[in-house]
């Protein structure tokens, strides 16, 4: 009891907003929009993440010059789905892929827009100038193997998350540019006294988050700064789109790009998104954090790590066998750490513990989701990553911090008689609208929809008494 | 309780503790920092070393990093040894086995779920695995093989420190005439240079004091031939008890695997040999020590490092005449028995100490078969007239012996124990100080005259330290042997079980027992029951007893505790509905129309009903008062049902769980064969009691589910549904007394009664610190004198 209620820790708890592709498209302008379609890789991008009956409508209309009339689309599907039928036209229109048009009978259509419709069909059935680069490139001396990226990947986003933390490995190798999108973001926030800026509780969740899911969100955001350094969206994101569609472990060419790019390709390279081994070469290999981006944001599906190593226990033990910082500082953010060995550390996870993260804002189910990708293969062998139990236990105190229901209504107070107070209680009792009362303090409160009925009643009551 | 029982158990901890202060001055605490070593040394030595690991990293954990240095092959050895004392054991090693059997011999478990365990070094750990016979440098040696890391510098000087001294001296009964013997004369001169032992020194017709204090010693001779625990079942028709030998060898092969280190391999060959061999004769020089300071001989010895251990040289006992006693040849030992009692015969003698195993494990039969093996005169107490039926029926169906030979000493019984071989009774029974019966009086005179070779104490950690103490004062045994599921308990007095019987010489892990299907597995759970308004509103305002009395009562528990009684009625199970409140239980029983049984309810209709509820189909749900917590044999019963519960008490929560683990027959399809619930009312104070009681468990490695909602609860027809009902089971509970709401007690005044024995387990209890009142106390003084306690107790407290 006390536990719920004492405190009044309730926070709004600000869950991190992450957007999936197409509210952002949404929140671009439509000139924005319009040129971005001029690339066959971003149209193939977009359509790929378009829901299945948008897809239907848009590969029915590919072919198709003319407007078709509204009325006329509504029939593709049947009135079951009118919901859902709704909401396709709604994310259509949104981000442009069509448009409408007025038919000459009067009525409205629908007709694909041009740009869209052509680098679709471009993307669809070939043709057109190729995406990246120009030409073959002569073998590459110095060629990486798939692992070697992986590993620079990794190791480049965890400089980033290092650094979030304010763990001492993380402060080398983070750019001006990191800190302002860090900073942009709501991620980090700087303080007066300490140079560099400290963690936020969005970044707390954000650390949380899967890797994935983290380079989506940190490059929207970076994304959304783009204009004010200078770069232009659109090249960005096309660039982005084309990477998106590159071969993991294959080289590509940085011959003709224009200038935007190419600043924007160096920012890629610092964040682990493309490797470069040096600013002037003109060859680059996307990394599988790029390759993941566009393809992964729909179906982040929390596959666990194959290196994972957290142990949890029935008796709310957490064992980690670890040395990186990093992860233990994430486990810090909910568990009581105990002791640390070379190898290990131990932690518990107490009521204490998991309260001070989500009164950071961080959610229950980013613990679990965090607990379970970074679970250790002995642990599969059981059938249950995390004892059930735990994973209850800490939903468990997630909700009791939320006990408290609240309705909205209106105080009466200073009745002159108790005959007064209960006149109007039992009226409003009889018509079901009072929230709560007190006798002996005569007060009532009634709620917000019955205040109308009430107020009336009462100078009605007034006005027949005097 | 009245004032005065209060007063008397005061004084009776301030004398106990006095003599632990001095050792607690130098400790720092332990608990919550969860600092060195240094709290569970009573010297001084290890104290440099906390300086050293008392680093602490950025998120305030302890940071061993600098101190261990990572093997190359770690990942084949299985253990990190904290400087602290702690130790975690990786379950899924391949050496996992040979470091298990060690480990438990050298250190307290202090939890064992799935993956990891934790494990702790204690001076009484330590002085439990010399006292089974193993030396230090092998200690030392093994761990530092088996652990991944370097060992901590502390730990090695603290291992040395309590068991270099350790097991030098041992308190030996001969011709019931307590004497301290040792094979290492300086030893003994030291000891006895020590002015408050010298008062303890018995000298017959020597009353001039300390001229030649060392003087007098008695010399002799002891031959330990290395007599393994399955040779001393001699006679042949018998199937070997123990195939200890064969057992160890087998474990060896097996474990046998191309991942394990030889040099951990083959050290532990070579200790598992160690165990048996020891076979020279030694010269040892004693002294006699006059019986009633017996008890203060072993605090002092523990003060000044050498702990006194009892041992029983049974086979070359010729005083006291054999008894004619063996196991059944159908009678089979589970390993984990056999292992336990290996450990307490393990050098041709017996050792006096305490074995916990699970409830349900089979106790009795651990018990039984060392009264079998040493085959002298054996006394058994029990907590209740019901266990000593049980321990009674026990000893008919495993050995050999007969009515002739066994004989109850209750008031019920009409047994006479005068020259019988096997002797059962209850621990109030004889620490009884009232007047007796003229015919009890003469069978207790005979009982202080007699040599008892074994003295089997079941439920030892039920045991308030005060009648243990008188217990142990009237029966002279050769060897103690405690039994106990449960070796934790709220208030501190655990600790003085290792001066009253002996260290802990085995303690089984559940979920090892569980898996292998020994006991049932259980599912347990928490299921949450909301108080409803009016309920809730009287909670909040109401300050007495009463206020617990009305989370019991809550219509919402009530109807969750008809659902679950319907729902497993429905798959023919039996239950048990425990409630502490008696007011509680039977409202609960009477409006389900089920029969119930707490303390006034006399033995006959005890029996009666829990024979009922056995054999007769239609009676399948009992409910019970706190009667029932321990030594209550149902093996039919598979669910537990607790709607009321006794504060924070670890203890009664694993001895309800006991009730149900019996292994369960032909059962084995379903995941779980056995359910505990526990209904607690939410926003209660129960809901912070049950987060205190289920740590024993939860360490064990259960886990509880919490329920907050049963899946079709609202299709049954349950009691109190209209708002009506319920408005007037409030104002029945608003209306009762407090005596009412407060939990079972003995009924004062009546202390000659047919129910004597029964009503004896209830006060019992209440006194060994199960009342409310003693926990509140308890508490209080927690706060108050933390610095004071002895640093043993605290590890009892996490």
């Amino acid at each position: 009891m006390a536990s719920a209620l004492s405190g009044g820790l309730i926070t709004s708890g600000r869950k991190i907003d992450c957007k999936d592709l197409h509210s952002y498209l949404r929140t671009l302008s439509t000139s924005v929009l319009d040129k971005l379609y001029n690339h066959p890789a971003t149209c193939l991008a977009v359509f790929r993440e378009l829901p299945e009956l948008a897809k239907h409508y848009v590969l029915r209309l590919l072919f198709i010059e003319q407007p078709i009339s509204q009325s006329v689309v509504s029939l593709w599907v049947d009135n079951k789905c009118h919901s859902e039928h709704q909401e396709v036209v709604h994310v259509l229109t949104d981000i442009r892929v069509w448009q409408e048009q007025p038919l000459p009978g009067g009525m409205q259509g629908w007709i694909l827009s041009p740009t869209f419709r052509q680098n679709l069909k471009i993307a669809l059935l070939g043709g057109g100038q190729p995406w990246t680069g120009r030409g073959q490139l002569p073998p590459d001396k110095h060629a990486k193997d798939v692992a070697f990226l992986d590993k620079y990947a990794m190791d480049r986003w965890e400089c980033i998350l290092h650094f979030m933390v304010g763990s001492t490995e993380g402060t080398v190798g983070v750019s001006r540019d990191i800190i302002e999108v860090l900073l942009n973001a709501g991620l980090m926030k700087e303080s007066g006294s300490d140079p560099l800026p400290t963690i936020s509780p969005t970044g707390f969740q954000f650390l949380l988050m899967d890797t994935a899911l983290q380079v989506w969100f940190f490059m929207l955001q970076y994304l959304e700064m783009t204009e004010s350094k200078g770069l232009n969206l659109v090249d960005c994101l096309s660039f982005l789109f084309q990477l998106s569609f590159s071969t993991l472990g294959k080289d590509y060419s940085a011959d003709g790009m224009n200038e935007t790019q190419l600043k924007f390709l160096q920012h890629l390279r610092e964040f682990g998104l493309v490797y470069q081994r040096k600013r002037k070469v003109m060859r680059y290999y996307p990394t599988r954090l790029a390759i993941n981006l566009a393809s992964g944001i729909s179906s982040i599906n929390s596959t666990p790590h194959a290196h994972g190593c957290i142990i949890v226990e029935t008796n709310y033990r957490v064992y980690a066998y670890t040395e990186s910082p990093l992860l233990i500082a994430l486990l810090a953010l909910f568990c009581e750490m105990l002791c640390r060995f070379p190898n290990m550390a131990v932690a518990n996870l107490t009521r204490e513990s998991v309260r001070n993260a989500l009164a950071r804002g961080i959610t229950a189910e980013q613990i679990i989701n965090f607990l379970r990708t970074h679970a250790h293969p002995e642990t599969f062998k059981v059938g249950q990553v995390i004892p059930p139990t735990i994973s209850d236990q800490i939903k468990l105190w997630e909700l009791e911090r939320d006990r408290f229901k609240f309705t909205e209504g209106v105080l009466y107070s200073q009745f002159l008689s108790q005959s007064d107070f209960e006149l109007l209680r039992d009226y409003a009792q009889d018509l079901g609208v009072l929230v709560w009362d007190n006798p002996s303090k005569r007060v009532m409160v009634v709620s917000r929809t019955g205040h109308d009925d009430v107020k009336k009643f009462w100078k009605r009551q007034k006005a027949g008494n005097s | 309780m009245g004032g005065s029982k209060k007063d008397r158990k005061d004084k009776d901890d301030r004398k106990t503790k006095r003599l632990k202060v001095q050792e607690q001055e130098k400790d720092d605490d332990d608990d919550a920092t969860q600092d060195t070593e240094a709290a569970v040394v009573p010297a001084s030595a290890s104290r440099q070393v906390d300086e050293k690991t008392s680093v602490d990293d950025e998120f305030g954990a302890k940071d061993y990093r600098r101190i261990l240095d990572l093997k190359l092959d770690h990942k084949s050895r299985p253990l990190w040894v904290a400087p602290n004392g702690h130790v975690f054991l990786e379950a899924f090693s391949p050496v996992y086995k040979h470091a298990h059997d060690f480990l438990i011999a050298i250190s307290e478990p202090v939890c064992r779920p799935e993956h990891i365990h934790e494990y702790k070094l204690t001076a009484y750990s330590l002085y439990a695995a010399v006292s089974v016979g193993l030396e230090t440098k092998d200690i030392v040696e093994y761990l530092r093989r088996l652990s991944k890391t370097t060992l901590p510098e502390g730990i090695e000087e603290f291992i040395k420190l309590c068991t270099l001294s350790y097991g030098k001296v041992k308190l030996v009964l001969k011709h019931n005439k307590y004497y301290v013997e040792s094979q290492y004369p300086e030893v003994i001169q030291k000891l006895l240079k020590d002015p408050e032992i010298q008062q303890f020194r018995y000298r017959p017709g020597n009353e001039d004091e300390n001229t030649q204090a060392t003087g007098n010693l008695i010399e002799g001779q002891v031959a330990t031939k290395g007599i393994q625990f399955n040779k001393t079942s001699t006679s042949n028709n018998e199937p070997q008890p123990g195939t200890s030998g064969s057992y160890a060898n087998g474990t060896t092969a097996e474990e046998e695997q191309p991942s394990v280190p030889s040099d951990i391999l083959k050290f532990y060959e070579k200790m598992d040999r160690e165990d048996d061999e020891d076979t020279e004769d030694q010269k040892t020089v004693s002294f006699e020590v006059k019986p009633e300071h017996i008890e203060n001989m072993q605090k002092k010895c523990i003060e000044m490092e050498y702990p006194l251990l009892a041992e029983y040289d049974f086979r070359n006992d010729t005083v006291n005449r054999d008894i004619n006693i063996d196991l059944k040849p159908s009678t089979v030992l589970r390993p984990y028995q056999e292992k336990s009692l290996r450990k307490m015969f393990g050098n041709g003698r017996a050792r006096s100490g305490v074995i916990v195993l699970p409830c349900g494990a089979g106790k009795t039969l651990v018990g039984v078969t060392a009264a079998c093996t040493i085959r002298k005169r054996c006394i058994c107490l029990a907590t209740s007239g019901v266990a000593v039926e049980q321990w009674r029926s026990q000893f008919k169906m495993w050995s050999t012996a007969d009515d002739s030979m066994i004989c109850r000493f209750t008031s019920d019984a009409k047994d006479k124990p005068i020259g019988c071989s096997v002797c059962i009774s209850t621990y109030s029974m004889l620490a009884h100080s009232t007047k007796r019966s003229w015919e009890a009086e003469r069978v207790m005179e005979w009982m202080q005259s007699q040599e008892w070779g074994l003295m089997i104490l079941d439920e030892v950690q039920t045991i308030p330290a005060r009648m243990f103490r008188r217990v142990l004062t009237i029966v002279n045994a050769h060897c103690k042997l405690g039994l106990t599921a449960t070796l934790v308990r709220e208030d501190d007095k655990i600790a003085d079980l290792n001066f009253l019987i002996g260290p802990k010489l085995y303690e089984a892990n559940w979920m090892e027992l569980q898996k292998r299907g020994f006991i049932a597995k259980v599912q347990c759970a928490e299921v949450w029951c909301p108080m409803t308004p009016e309920f809730y509103r009287e909670y909040l305002h109401m300050k007495s007893m009463k206020k617990l009395l009305l989370a019991i009562m809550n219509p919402n528990k009530f109807r969750a505790c008809q659902f679950l009684i319907q729902y497993h009625e429905r798959r023919n199970d039996k239950i048990i509905v425990f409630s502490d409140n008696v007011f509680a239980l039977k409202n609960y029983a009477i409006r389900l129309h089920k029969p119930y049984l707490y303390g006034p309810t006399s033995q006959g209709e005890r029996l009666q009903i829990l024979q009922n509820f056995q054999h007769n189909p239609k009676v399948n749900t009992i409910f019970v008062s706190k009667v029932a917590d321990t030594s209550f044999d149902l093996p039919e019963a598979n669910v537990l049902i607790q709607i009321s519960a006794h504060g924070g008490s670890r203890r009664q929560e694993a001895q309800r769980m006991g009730r149900i683990l019996r292994a369960k027959k032909g059962a084995v399809a379903e995941e779980y064969n056995a359910f505990f619930y526990s209904l607690v009312s939410q926003d209660t104070m129960e809901m912070f009691y049950s987060i205190k009681r289920q740590r024993f468990l939860v360490n064990q490695g259960y886990s509880y589910k919490v329920i907050t909602k049963l899946a079709g609860m609202d299709e049954e027809n349950l009691a109190y549904r209209t708002k009506e009902e319920q408005a007037q089971l409030l104002q029945k509970v608003l209306a009762t007394t407090d005596q009412d709401a407060e939990e079972e007690e003995g009924i004062p005044g009546e202390t000659h009664g047919k129910s004597q024995v029964v009503r004896r387990a209830g006060n019992m209890s209440s006194m060994s610190g199960a009342d409310d009142t003693v926990y509140m106390e308890y508490s209080a003084a927690k706060g108050k004198n933390k610095n004071h306690q002895h640093p043993l107790f605290k590890r009892f407290r996490k």
